[in-house]
């Protein structure tokens, strides 16, 4: 669905024109009927990416297909539907009219967009919302109407930047729903994020860009691993001795009110305080264990990134 | 689909924005008034003329044609880039010379209907006050459109690359040097300045010159006009933006948005 290689941009910035390596070198392969997640903080390189891949760039080096098709064919992204970072809108519109310019753009019929229209902007949220212009619409609206039109060709593939930024808690799981029923329709996604949380909860593959290059790149359970990496306990009632105590062999301890939150570094460590909390009558709230997350993979790279 | 289809979709998306334009509707109710007031123009002329009357109609027409074609023009283009909803159009199949020339055409379909507008309220002037007609005052307004085509392609000449600012500079710059061309070049035949004259002439035969699409002061005279110098004149005016549109098109296809 989406390949690339050696992908390489370099900008040039400023009165002096000094040269920007944004991207440095990236080899990506997304399958078909993937969710990829496309990580990394802000300034990694990630929308300088996706700008290639939608034809908004040209590369400085390197190769880029779509559909097995160069990126610089305009019928690359014929099936592919995207929703840019920040959502840009003709705000003059209706969200029905905007939804109806870009299907025309695509050539849809006009038939099926009258069909289709109301049923999308219903998908997300934006039932009863069509004949309202776009200026009127909440940020969260928009981010959902932008969302809209990168479906309104009913595409194999879409390429989402940045789709849970700025959005409520809420917004972020009708976002993440949304993204989970294209793959069951069969969609790859391509999203960029850099919140972590949500590319965890959703991704069968991610990559982690850093500086303009792919760090890590693999299925998730491949890159996290099974193996437990610690364990979070909360435990209540217990004396200030056996709280020093924990608190010396744990990675990390919190007070929290009449709860004392515990992080151990292994799972050995933590089943020993927890028969120590048993046997001094105190009460065990949760015993959590944890496995390697996408934080302490982006952490391990931007440590890498930072050594000479 | 055929990039037709795509450059009418897009036009027709212009064209629905300019005309959702306050400001649109501004000038072309300062350009009514200006029409309607060579009525009380008259009234204060020495001797009766109704010469006025087309005088002041077809400058009127021209004037506030040429700031909606560098306003709206620049604007339109322009905003596009930097509210980034160009992202969602070019991310689809969509060439760049197809965005350009649809935006192109949705302003010159705009224009149209401005001085369609403009030019009623200039023949209700005509009737109302019983003043002459001429055909040539049709000719001058089909040449008065064609300028305005041809400011247009400048201004999205210039747009393609540079700041909506710079853009409206240097769009004002070349419709004034444009009206002046002739006079440069006579300026320059008479100069004894070395190279002045080689570097006038250069630019009398590279700069637009809209001189030659002005018969203003013919038709309202009431002088004979040729076709053929009306057909010359339109000629030059499109094919003139032609290379401005190309110029632009080869411009907006290496340019990074980012």
């Amino acid at each position: 669905m989406i390949r690339t290689r050696a992908l390489r941009k370099t900008y040039r910035t400023g009165f002096w024109m000094r040269a920007v390596e944004a991207v440095r070198s990236i080899d990506l392969d997304v399958k078909s009927g993937e969710i990829f997640g496309f990580i990394g903080p802000n300034g990694a390189g990630k929308t300088t990416t996706i700008k290639i891949l939608t034809g908004l760039m040209m590369p400085t080096a390197g190769d880029a297909w779509l559909h097995d098709l160069p990126v610089s064919d305009p019928e690359s992204r014929a099936r592919l539907g995207f929703l840019p970072e920040g959502t840009f809108f003709h705000d003059y519109l209706t969200g029905a009219e905007f939804l109806d310019f870009h299907g025309a753009l695509l050539g849809i019929p006009k038939a099926v967009r009258r069909e289709r229209i109301p049923k999308l902007l219903t998908r997300v949220g934006l039932g009863g919302a069509e004949d309202r212009q776009i200026r009127r619409y909440s940020k969260g609206m928009r981010q959902r109407a932008g969302l809209a039109q990168s479906l309104i060709n009913d595409p194999d593939l879409v390429i989402l930047d940045e789709p849970m930024s700025g959005l409520d808690p809420i917004g972020r799981k009708d976002v993440r729903d949304l993204i989970l029923s294209l793959r069951d329709e069969g969609k790859t996604v391509f999203f960029s994020s850099h919140i972590l949380e949500d590319a965890e909860v959703i991704c069968d593959q991610v990559a982690i860009i850093l500086n303009g290059r792919i760090e890590t790149q693999g299925y998730l359970d491949d890159l996290l691993g099974q193996e437990m990496v610690g364990a979070e306990l909360v435990v209540e009632g217990i004396g200030e001795p056996l709280h020093a105590e924990l608190s010396r062999g744990a990675r990390r301890s919190i007070v929290q009110g009449s709860r004392f939150l515990f992080e151990f570094g292994d799972e050995a460590a933590a089943e020993k305080a927890l028969d120590n909390v048993r046997s001094s009558g105190g009460r065990v709230r949760s015993l959590v264990p944890k496995r390697r997350s996408l934080e302490d993979l982006l952490l391990e790279g931007l440590r890498k990134e930072a050594k000479p | 689909m055929s990039s037709l289809w795509r450059i009418w979709v897009l036009a027709s998306n212009t064209y629905r924005e300019a005309v959702r334009d306050k400001l649109l509707y501004n000038l072309l109710l300062f350009a009514a008034l200006m029409i309607a007031s060579s009525i009380l123009l008259a009234q204060v002329q020495i001797g009766k003329d109704d010469r006025i009357y087309r005088d002041v109609g077809l400058s009127a027409i021209s004037f506030f044609g040429v700031l909606i074609a560098i306003f709206v023009g620049v604007n339109l283009v322009h905003k596009e880039l930097s509210t980034k909803t160009v992202y969602t159009m070019l991310a689809k199949p969509v060439r760049r010379w197809e965005f350009l020339v649809g935006k192109y055409a949705g302003l010159l379909s705009l224009l149209a209907v401005e001085v369609a507008l403009m030019s009623a309220c200039f023949l209700g002037v005509l009737v109302w006050t019983g003043a002459e007609f001429h055909i040539g005052l049709v000719w001058s307004i089909v040449l008065i459109y064609c300028e305005l085509a041809l400011v247009t392609a400048i201004a999205m000449f210039f747009s393609s690359f540079t700041t909506p600012y710079l853009s409206g500079m240097f769009t004002i710059a070349l419709w004034i040097i444009g009206h002046l061309s002739a006079d440069l070049r006579a300026f320059g035949s008479k100069s004894d300045m070395p190279g002045l004259k080689e570097l006038l002439e250069a630019l009398y035969w590279t700069l637009p010159n809209l001189d030659r699409l002005d018969i203003k002061a013919d038709a309202s005279a009431g002088r004979p006009i040729e076709l053929a110098r009306v057909g010359g004149a339109a000629l030059y005016a499109w094919l003139y933006s032609l290379v401005l549109m190309s110029g632009a098109v080869v411009l907006f296809q290496r340019r990074d948005f980012r």
